[in-house]
């Protein structure tokens, strides 16, 4: 009886522990068009690779179109995360082959359904704000700096195409804001 | 004799979701989350810094087509290295008409761009109604 009670209490926990894992989204709500906070469980994917095979063996390193194959062969597309004028693709590309459970946002626009991952759970959840990490700590900065997290405002390489082409992009044409 | 046709064709051309289709599209090269998601003005010289600073950031770039649809950059010539791809960024908000395969999966549209046929640069001056997007500045 001792032995019963304890399986089934060890049982709703788990159960437990499940519906809190999967059925919960911490999502925060952005206002977006369509909007519903999920949580589920999907293989991070190189996209090129899932629909023309051209598959290079690191989700291409970073520079590729990052997905989320869920089991049922839903492809979602991330393309937001939870930095500022970033997107997700920092933060998935530790996970390309594997399994992670994100939770965030889809939006539904324009008959599109995005996704905008908030965290993401490989091993314990974490927010997803690689790109500005990276960036910070390529120019031997923390994260928290003022200039990181402004960093596009600081970015070389935005400087200088916004510089040559101004911010409505018609330098040429002697048109500035 | 009409049923084991049907069978033949569905054996001799598996249908296959993934098939890509051979297209050419005009339209505009957008920052694809601020125009899916409508936090801002999202088009044209209005949203061109933002586009540049999301395209560096890693947001997925898309064209939007003269038919109102959003394609998703995949590829572009025989580049796959489309996330924070400087090239890329340097023809953003500019009117590209551009060859290539299309695929559909799950309600969005992909496209492997093979050839850039033209650039028309930017002709959607949207900041004389927009101003500077977002900030204003």
């Amino acid at each position: 009886m001792k032995k019963s009670s304890t399986g089934l209490i060890a049982a709703l926990f788990a159960i437990a522990v499940f519906s809190f894992s999967h059925a919960v989204s911490a999502a925060d709500s952005w206002g977006l068009p369509g909007e519903e906070e999920v949580r589920f469980d999907a293989k991070v994917t190189d996209v090129l690779c899932v629909l023309s095979g051209d598959c290079p063996p690191d989700c291409g390193g970073g520079k590729r179109v990052l997905g989320l194959l869920k089991e049922d062969g839903e492809l979602v597309l991330p393309i937001k995360n939870g930095g500022p004028f970033t997107g997700a693709t920092a933060d998935l590309l530790p996970h390309c082959g594997k399994v992670i459970t994100a939770d965030g946002l889809f939006t539904v626009n324009y008959g599109v359904k995005t996704f905008a991952v908030q965290f993401i759970r490989p091993l314990k959840w974490g927010r997803t704000n690689a790109f500005v990490k990276q960036w910070a700590a390529e120019r031997g900065l923390e994260a928290k700096n003022k200039k990181a997290r402004r960093w596009f405002r600081n970015d070389e390489t935005i400087l200088v195409i916004v510089g040559e082409q101004g911010k409505l992009g018609l330098k040429d044409k002697g048109i500035e804001p | 004799m009409a049923a084991s046709l049907a069978v033949f064709v569905a054996v001799a051309s598996p249908a296959r979701a993934d098939q890509p289709q051979r297209v050419t599209i005009t339209g505009e090269v957008i920052d694809s989350w601020c125009y899916l998601s409508e936090i801002m003005w999202a088009t044209g010289s209005a949203h061109h810094q933002c586009a540049i600073w999301c395209a560096r950031g890693g947001v997925l770039v898309g064209i939007l087509g003269e038919d109102e649809q959003v394609y998703i950059v995949l590829r572009v010539e025989e580049d796959t290295d489309v996330i924070g791809n400087h090239g890329i960024m340097r023809i953003q908000t500019n009117e590209v008409v551009v060859e290539g395969d299309l695929y559909e999966r799950d309600g969005i549209k992909y496209l492997a761009i093979d050839t850039i046929i033209d650039d028309h640069g930017i002709v959607n001056y949207s900041h004389e109604e927009f101003d500077v997007q977002p900030f204003g500045e």
